[in-house]
C-alpha cells in the first residue's frame, strides 16, 4: 500500500513536470549572458562593416518581427504586425535560394547563376528570368538584413549620435550592438536604431528600430538561424516540377511605368526628412490600384489644415498624409512636421 | 520495449503484460463503434479525393495542392482530420476506458484483480494508442491509394510546396514521418482524455470535455490579444503536420509541438497513473 502510494506520488510528479516543462517550451529562447568582446570604436565597427568580405556559402533564417501597426494590406502579409520567417541560401559565389514560407503554402525564388526562378505554390506558377552573369542576385531589401544596416547607417551618421552599445548574442554568435540616436533637434518618432554586428565575419546580423514611447521594437528584421559552410549544391537548381505552369517574366516591369511619374521632392534632412511624392491621377487610383497597387483610400483619418485636407496615416515608426489633390508626404516624424513640409 | 521484454518472461507470478495487452487489444479492436468509426475515417480520404477531382478548380492551401499531386492527399487528409476527428476516436477509446468501464461497473473488477495497478494503467494506455494509431494509419494508407488512384499523382512523384519533386519512395517517408506526428499529437490528447476518465464514470463527460476544450483551445488561439498564451495550447502545433510537404522538411514547428504533446503526455499520464493508484476499488 505505502509503495502504491509513493507511485501515485512519483505519478503527480511527472504530470507536474510536464506542467513546468510545457512552461518552459512557452518561454522564449531569449538572449543569454552578453558575450564579452574587445572593446571597439563605432567608427571602426562602421568601417569594418562596409569592407567586410563576402561571408561565403550560408543558410540562414531570417525573422521579420513587425509592430509598426501598418493597416492590414491585401496580398502583402509581411506588411501587417506579426511575426514572419524566410530561408536563405547562398553558395557564396552569387547563386541562391529564398523560400518564404506561409500558412499552407510556399514561395520560393531560385538564383541558378543564369536563371531566376519564382515558384507560387498557391497557384503552381513558375515565373522564370534569365539574368546576365554580371548581375547581382535580386535581393529584397528589407529581408536582407545586410543591405538594410548598411544603408541606415550611412544616411543617418550626420544627424545621429553613433556609438558601440555593448554586445548581444545573435542567431548563436557574439555581436557588437551599434546604435544611432538621434540628435535632439532632431523632430522625429524614432528613439534609436540598434544593428547587431557579427564580432568575426562583421556581418551585420540583426536591425532594431525602436520609436518613442513603447520599450519593445516597432520592427526587428535579422537572423534567429545562421551557418556558414559549403550547402548542398542541389539548392541552387531548380527544375519546374510537372503540373506547373511556366512564363517568362516581361523585361522589367517597372521601368515601363516609372518615368511617367516625377522625381518626389524631399524637405528636410537626417532624422525628420520628409518626402513629398505625387499620385497617379486620382481616377485611376479609384479604379482598385493601376497597376496592382493596393487601394489606400479607405484608411487614415481626415485632417486638413492651410496645406488642404487629406488623410493622415499613423504607424509606429512613420506618418503619411495623403492630400485630395493627389500628394503624398511620408517622413518618420510627427503629423505637424509633415503638415509643415506641407505647406512650404 | 519493455512490452516485449515482460511479454517473454517465463517465470511471472501474475499475468504476463503480454497477455493482458493481447487482451486490451482484442476488446478495443473489437468494439462495433471502433470498427465503424474506422470505416468511416477511411472514407474521408475518398470524399476529399473524389471532391477534389470534380471541383477541377484550384483553390489555395492544402486542399487545393492536392490537385494532380495525388500524394498530398494523406497528409491533407491528416491534419484536416486531426482538428476534430481523429481526437474524436481517440476520445472515444479513453472514455471506454475508465470511465466506460466504472460506468458499467466492470471497473471494480479490474481494480482488484489480481493484477497491478500500474500495469492496469499501462494496459489502458496501450489500448487508447492502438486506437490512435490505427485510426491514423487508416487515413495515411488510403490517402494514399486514393490520392494516387482517384486523383493521379504528378508522374508517381510528390511535388512539394517548395515546388521540387520527390520520388515515390521519399514521398512515402514524408507521409510516414505525418503519419508519426500526428500519432503523437493524439496520444497527447488521449494521454488527457484518460487522465478525465479517470476522474469520472460517465464517458459521455470525456467526450464532452475533450472535444469541448480543442474546440476553446481553438478559439483561444485564435484572439490576437491572448497569443501569449498560444505556446501552452496543444492545437497551436497542428497545422505543422504540412511542413512534411516543405523541402527542405522544416523541422521547427513538428519540434516544438512534438515537445509540447510530450508535456500534455506526462501530464495526462501522471494524473492518471496518480489516480488509478490512490482511487478505491
Amino acid at each position: 500500500m505505502a509503495s502504491r502510494r509513493g507511485w501515485a506520488r512519483v505519478g503527480m510528479g511527472v504530470a507536474v513536470a510536464g506542467a513546468v516543462g510545457l512552461g518552459l517550451l512557452a518561454v522564449p529562447a531569449g538572449a543569454g549572458a552578453a558575450p564579452e568582446l574587445p572593446p571597439v570604436s563605432a567608427e571602426d565597427l562602421v568601417t569594418s562593416v562596409v569592407e567586410a568580405k563576402d561571408p561565403g556559402p550560408l543558410h540562414a533564417t531570417v525573422t521579420l518581427d513587425n509592430a509598426l501597426g501598418l493597416p492590414a494590406i491585401p496580398g502583402v502579409p509581411q506588411a501587417a504586425n506579426g511575426t514572419s520567417t524566410a530561408q536563405v541560401w547562398s553558395d557564396g559565389a552569387g547563386k541562391g535560394r529564398l523560400s518564404v514560407p506561409s500558412g499552407q503554402g510556399e514561395k520560393t525564388i531560385v538564383d541558378d547563376g543564369t536563371t531566376v526562378w519564382a515558384w507560387d505554390s498557391a497557384d503552381k506558377t513558375v515565373t522564370k528570368k534569365a539574368v546576365g552573369t554580371e548581375q547581382k542576385p535580386p535581393q529584397a531589401d528589407v529581408t536582407d538584413p545586410a543591405a538594410a544596416a548598411q544603408k541606415a547607417v550611412a544616411d543617418l551618421r550626420a544627424t545621429s549620435t553613433v556609438a558601440v552599445d555593448g554586445t548581444a548574442e545573435v542567431a548563436g554568435r557574439p555581436a557588437y550592438e551599434l546604435v544611432l540616436r538621434p540628435l535632439p533637434t532632431e523632430r522625429t518618432l524614432l528613439r534609436e536604431v540598434r544593428v547587431a554586428v557579427d564580432s568575426e565575419k562583421r556581418l551585420p546580423l540583426r536591425l532594431t528600430v525602436l520609436a518613442n514611447g513603447s520599450s519593445d521594437p516597432a520592427l526587428q528584421v535579422g537572423f534567429t538561424e545562421l551557418e556558414f559552410g559549403a550547402q548542398d549544391p542541389g539548392m541552387f537548381t531548380f527544375t519546374p516540377p510537372p503540373g506547373a505552369t511556366v512564363t517568362e517574366a516581361p523585361d522589367r516591369p517597372g521601368d515601363a511605368q516609372k518615368p511617367q511619374r516625377p522625381e518626389p521632392k524631399v524637405v528636410g534632412d537626417g532624422w525628420d526628412t520628409v518626402v513629398i511624392a505625387t499620385m497617379p491621377p486620382a481616377d485611376a487610383q479609384q479604379q482598385g490600384g493601376r497597376d496592382g497597387a493596393p487601394d489606400l483610400s479607405s484608411i487614415g483619418k481626415e485632417v486638413s489644415g492651410p496645406w488642404g485636407s487629406g488623410r493622415e496615416i499613423d504607424t509606429a515608426v512613420a506618418t503619411a498624409i495623403i492630400t485630395s489633390d493627389g500628394r503624398v508626404a511620408a517622413g518618420a516624424v510627427p503629423a505637424q512636421v509633415l503638415t509643415e513640409a506641407l505647406s512650404q | 520495449m519493455t512490452l516485449v521484454e515482460s511479454a517473454t518472461t517465463p517465470h511471472r507470478r501474475s499475468a504476463p503484460m503480454g497477455r493482458l495487452l493481447g487482451a486490451e487489444l482484442r476488446w478495443v479492436l473489437r468494439r462495433p463503434r471502433t470498427l465503424v468509426m474506422l470505416g468511416l475515417f477511411a472514407l474521408v480520404p475518398i470524399l476529399i479525393a473524389v471532391g477534389v477531382v470534380v471541383a477541377d478548380r484550384s483553390g489555395g492551401g492544402l486542399i487545393g495542392a492536392i490537385a494532380g499531386n495525388g500524394l498530398v492527399l494523406p497528409v491533407a487528409a491528416m491534419t484536416l482530420m486531426l482538428a476534430l476527428l481523429l481526437p474524436l476516436a481517440v476520445a472515444m477509446a479513453a472514455a471506454d476506458a475508465i470511465a466506460g468501464e466504472a460506468a458499467h461497473g466492470t471497473l471494480r473488477g479490474l481494480l482488484l484483480a489480481p493484477v497491478g495497478r500500474g500495469r492496469l494503467v499501462v494496459m489502458k494506455a496501450f489500448g487508447v494508442l492502438v486506437v490512435a494509431v490505427v485510426a491514423t494509419l487508416v487515413v495515411a494508407v488510403v490517402g494514399v491509394i486514393a490520392g494516387l488512384v482517384v486523383v493521379g499523382g504528378a508522374d508517381g512523384t510528390l511535388v512539394t510546396l517548395s515546388g521540387t519533386t520527390l520520388g515515390l519512395g521519399e514521398a512515402m517517408g514524408r507521409v510516414g514521418i505525418a503519419a508519426l506526428w500526428t500519432v503523437g499529437q493524439l496520444a497527447a490528447v488521449g494521454a488527457v482524455a484518460l487522465a478525465i476518465s479517470a476522474f469520472t464514470e460517465h464517458p459521455l463527460v470525456v467526450l464532452a470535455s475533450v472535444l469541448g476544450g480543442l474546440i476553446v483551445f481553438g478559439v483561444l488561439g485564435a484572439i490576437p490579444a491572448l497569443d501569449w498564451l498560444q505556446p501552452y495550447l496543444l492545437t497551436t502545433g497542428f497545422s505543422a503536420g504540412a511542413d512534411v510537404l516543405r523541402d527542405p522538411t522544416t523541422w521547427g514547428e513538428l519540434g516544438s509541438s512534438t515537445l509540447r504533446a510530450l508535456c500534455y503526455m506526462a501530464i495526462g499520464g501522471g494524473i492518471t497513473t496518480s489516480r488509478m493508484l490512490t482511487r478505491d476499488a
